[in-house]
């Protein structure tokens, strides 16, 4: 875990609104993200944890571009912020190969970069031959070893991880888990949601706690952690300790 | 310059996908304009016994045009709402949706258009010089079909329901472009001139100069046509830019 403390992304009192139409002209309103600020330093893996619905996906939407905050915020010059995902825009006719290539220019890269690493990615996720095969033929674990392969090989200046740290069968899940283990130990600039403390406490330099859309407590991830277990357990009535359990109480996804 | 790429790199891997479908993959492209084109013969040039012996020519200039506008301003209605899956992933501005629509839609009108002369040169008609108008008048109807496309993709995320009017408008269009009848028999000729304020009555009517009469366009109103539809669709990419993450709430919510 690196301890570099340039900030490579500010975000300064982000809020966000949702609105949902009631009638023809009328919208209700409602608050995801409330004022919400930190900074994301070069090379550290900022955990996020919270309950269902406390904002966690919206603040990762933020993060990667997709949603501009509606108060506040954003700065992050020029580098890429990419959301890692599995399966983004496959479509079941065409090859991995094609279904790769598309996807790794979705996520804002150019062609020449993605075809430069796809033959990395063939190897890392076992393929072969399979890779020019239509993807409506793959099994859905051959699906997510492509997606995932894809994922760890291109490097995005931000990496934003939202509970994918386990896909395919027992073997190429411990390759995968290790392999992205190694990527956010390096120099990756992470900012992982997860409901797995062991993943959080392993993994993570920093830890944001969010609860009803805005931050509840931030810190290193033992002390988050553990206010947020009693939190839980206060609200839930469970008593367990997070120590040893993979699973965060209340925040089953 | 990475827009571009995925565009491209898109649109033929939407064609590669959409003939995989088919048994008879790429020659739909050809086989559907026919079928239209029949069905228009049949029931106009038999039933109806409207247009003598050139009425097929006359047909086919007229509809094929029209088919290429009707295809793309509808597959473009839903396109922005179809890529939810990737909008929901990925930063992207939401005009590439009906931008690749209408860039699927030309290879396909490329190949159809070069059907079409090919088959009047195969009944008799000369070809001449003037023909190579031909390529302005499409270059005319393109920014037309591109702004028609760019506005019913960006106004239906906002108002669902104006989908039915295009239904309808396409509909109406179809009867009021002068696809199977003669304007200049069938008006009186203090409408004509309104008439022709249709752009696409207009542009099926410097088809029918250009291919059937060998006679140069009319030059004032495609030039017209391509500054209004150059203006209309620049605007709308602007907006499209502007209003990118309202769209993205849009469609995700």
């Amino acid at each position: 875990m690196s301890t570099a403390e340039e900030n490579i992304l500010y975000v300064r009192d982000v809020s966000l609104f949702y609105r949902k139409r009631k009638s023809f002209f009328r919208h209700d309103s409602y608050q995801v993200l409330d004022s919400i600020t930190f900074t994301i330093n070069k090379g550290e893996t900022l955990g996020v944890i919270g309950r269902n619905g406390c904002g966690k996906s919206s603040l990762l939407k933020i993060l990667a571009g997709i949603y501009q905050p509606d108060l506040g915020d954003i700065s992050h010059g020029n580098i890429s912020v990419s959301l890692l995902s599995l399966s983004l825009g496959f479509d079941g006719e065409l090859t991995g190969w094609d279904n790769a290539l598309l996807s790794g220019m979705l996520l804002g890269f150019s062609k020449d970069y993605v075809k430069s690493v796809l033959s990395d990615v063939v190897t890392f996720s076992e393929l072969s031959d399979f890779i020019h095969e239509p993807i409506k033929t793959y099994s859905s674990g051959m699906r997510m070893r492509l997606g995932f392969s894809l994922a760890l090989y291109l490097k995005p200046d931000i990496l934003l991880i939202d509970e994918v740290l386990g896909v395919g069968d027992a073997h190429f899940r411990q390759k995968a888990e290790s392999a992205m283990r190694n990527r956010i130990n390096s120099d990756a600039t992470v900012v992982l949601v997860s409901h797995s403390a062991t993943q959080i406490i392993s993994l993570c330099d920093r830890v944001i706690w969010l609860e009803n859309g805005s931050i509840k407590l931030e810190g290193n991830p033992e002390s988050v952690l553990m206010e947020y277990e009693s939190f839980i357990t206060k609200i839930k009535g469970v008593g367990k300790s997070f120590i040893g359990n993979n699973v965060i109480k209340g925040s089953s996804n | 310059m990475n827009f571009l790429q995925l565009v491209f790199v898109k649109i033929s891997l939407n064609l590669k996908a959409e003939a995989a479908k088919s048994y008879l993959s790429y020659l739909w492209w050809v086989l559907e304009p026919i079928f239209f084109v029949s069905v228009m013969f049949v029931v106009f040039g038999v039933f109806l016994s409207r247009g003598g012996d050139q009425f097929v020519p006359f047909l086919v200039c007229g509809n094929i045009p029209f088919l290429w506008f009707s295809k793309s301003v509808s597959n473009s209605c839903n396109s922005i709402s179809q890529g939810r899956g990737l909008i929901s992933q990925v930063k992207i501005n939401k005009a590439f949706f009906p931008i690749v629509i209408i860039g699927q839609d030309l290879v396909k009108q490329a190949v159809v258009f070069t059907m079409l002369l090919l088959f009047l040169v195969s009944i008799g008609i000369q070809p001449s010089a003037n023909w190579f108008y031909i390529i302005l008048v499409i270059i005319v109807q393109l920014s037309f079909v591109i702004s028609c496309s760019l506005f019913v993709a960006a106004i239906i995320p906002i108002l669902p329901d104006f989908k039915y009017i295009v239904v309808t408008g396409l509909q109406l269009l179809m009867f009021g472009s002068g696809i199977f009848y003669s304007y200049e028999e069938v008006l009186l000729e203090e409408h004509r001139d309104i008439f022709l304020l249709n752009p696409m009555a207009n542009i099926i009517h410097n088809f029918r100069l250009v291919l059937l009469d060998n006679s140069a366009p009319n030059f004032d109103s495609l030039f017209i046509t391509f500054i209004v539809c150059f203006c209309i669709s620049g605007g709308i990419l602007f907006l499209f830019s502007k209003y990118n993450s309202m769209y993205s709430k849009l469609v995700i919510e």
